[in-house]
């Protein structure tokens, strides 16, 4: 019952939106899959394709309650970054252990990052979202300086939103290759059907079945999945050969 | 997406579409001061750290990861495109960073990108 954690350097890097996808790849490969929100101003069920008053469940609330989309169980707890017992409340509800039978996937806000640092040790895998820009890139120093050398060993990143029309965009983009090299599980690109599907309260999948952006973000999804046999051991994302590559610009 | 979108995907017999990454000769172009910044900051040295970490860890399961990579380090490539003393001496690389060749990073990017390697 292995957690992935999804976080990011800075607000509106996408976070939610790429662990929403993890999620249901996941799903999509088998996976019996909880999403977990921590943040106080949530926009997941928007991912979903919820109505935008939609509160989620505590984690702890009964099965009864349970909001699922898609066989996907979506559940808050946003007093989890003040926790000190939330790690043992996972192992206790019996995550933290391996195979496909439970996944969590843990939405993690930017602005708590320390509790990502408490968090990530225990996953199976931890996915730094980020965007190829300017100010995602000025922050990389200290967000390295700040976090511990097994921290930084056990993340994964994502580009999202890349606008490969932008030369900035590309240079950046080629920049974040080469620092984090193999750990880059891939990039999402930047498409207005996102916040189209969000606008016409429907799933990704629904309104542009097409989407670049719902392809890219079922790869990193799908290429998540040996994570899951990675309990206490984070999985990290180590590159492969060119020719394998099957994201490249058409 | 727009009809008029998916109409000529359809007729292309494509499911999406994206811009070919253009063939940026960066060398060409003017640097970007924050890259040039960022590189010589010393802080960066901690994704060192870590491939190194990481490459002490066991192998996991084969995946195809969604990206190409060239299989380098960081260092590997500081070392590769370092001049004089900075490519001697990998543990000074950032230290010394007035010897840092950034233009030359910046012109390996471009030759990745013309192969399809980035």
């Amino acid at each position: 019952m292995p957690v992935i954690v999804t976080h990011g350097l800075k607000g509106g890097a996408g976070t939610t939106f790429t662990a929403a996808h993890i999620a249901m790849a996941l799903s999509e490969a088998g996976a019996d899959v909880t999403v977990l929100t921590v943040a106080k101003r949530d926009t997941m069920p928007l991912h979903f394709g919820l109505q935008p008053a939609m509160t989620l469940p505590s984690l702890f609330a009964p099965a009864e309650d349970a909001v699922l989309v898609a066989g996907i169980d979506l559940r808050s707890l946003t007093t989890a970054p003040e926790d000190n017992d939330f790690v043992p409340a996972l192992r206790d509800l019996g995550f933290l252990e391996t195979g496909q039978d439970k996944v969590m996937v843990i939405d993690i806000p930017s602005a708590e990052f320390a509790f990502a640092r408490r968090v990530i040790p225990h996953a199976s895998a931890s996915v730094c979202v980020i965007n190829a820009a300017p100010d995602t890139l000025a922050l990389m120093p200290q967000v390295l300086a700040e976090a511990s050398p097994e921290n930084i060993a056990a993340t994964s990143f994502v580009i999202n939103a890349l606008d490969e029309t932008r030369r900035l965009s590309r240079h950046s983009s080629a920049f974040i290759r080469e620092l984090v090299g193999a750990r880059l599980l891939g990039r999402i690109r930047l498409d207005e059907s996102v916040p189209e599907a969000i606008a016409m309260l429907q799933q990704l999948s629904k309104y542009a079945p097409s989407s670049a952006a719902l392809a890219d973000a079922k790869a990193i999804g799908t290429a998540l999945v040996p994570a899951l046999e990675t309990p206490g051991r984070p999985w990290v994302a180590r590159g492969s050969s060119p020719a394998s590559s099957s994201s490249r610009a058409a | 997406m727009r009809i008029d979108a998916r109409n000529l995907l359809d007729r292309l017999g494509k499911n999406d579409f994206a811009y070919k990454e253009f063939e940026d000769r960066f060398s060409e172009l003017e640097l970007w001061p924050i890259l040039e910044a960022l590189l010589r900051d010393p802080r960066l040295q901690a994704i060192d750290q870590a491939e190194a970490t990481v490459a002490a860890m066991p192998e996991p399961a084969p995946t195809e990861v969604v990206e190409t990579y060239s299989g380098e380090s960081l260092s590997s490539l500081f070392s590769r495109y370092g001049r004089g003393p900075a490519a001697d001496a990998p543990g000074d690389r950032r230290g010394g960073s007035q010897q840092q060749d950034v233009r030359a990073m910046l012109r390996h990017l471009s030759d990745l990108g013309s192969q399809g390697k980035i």
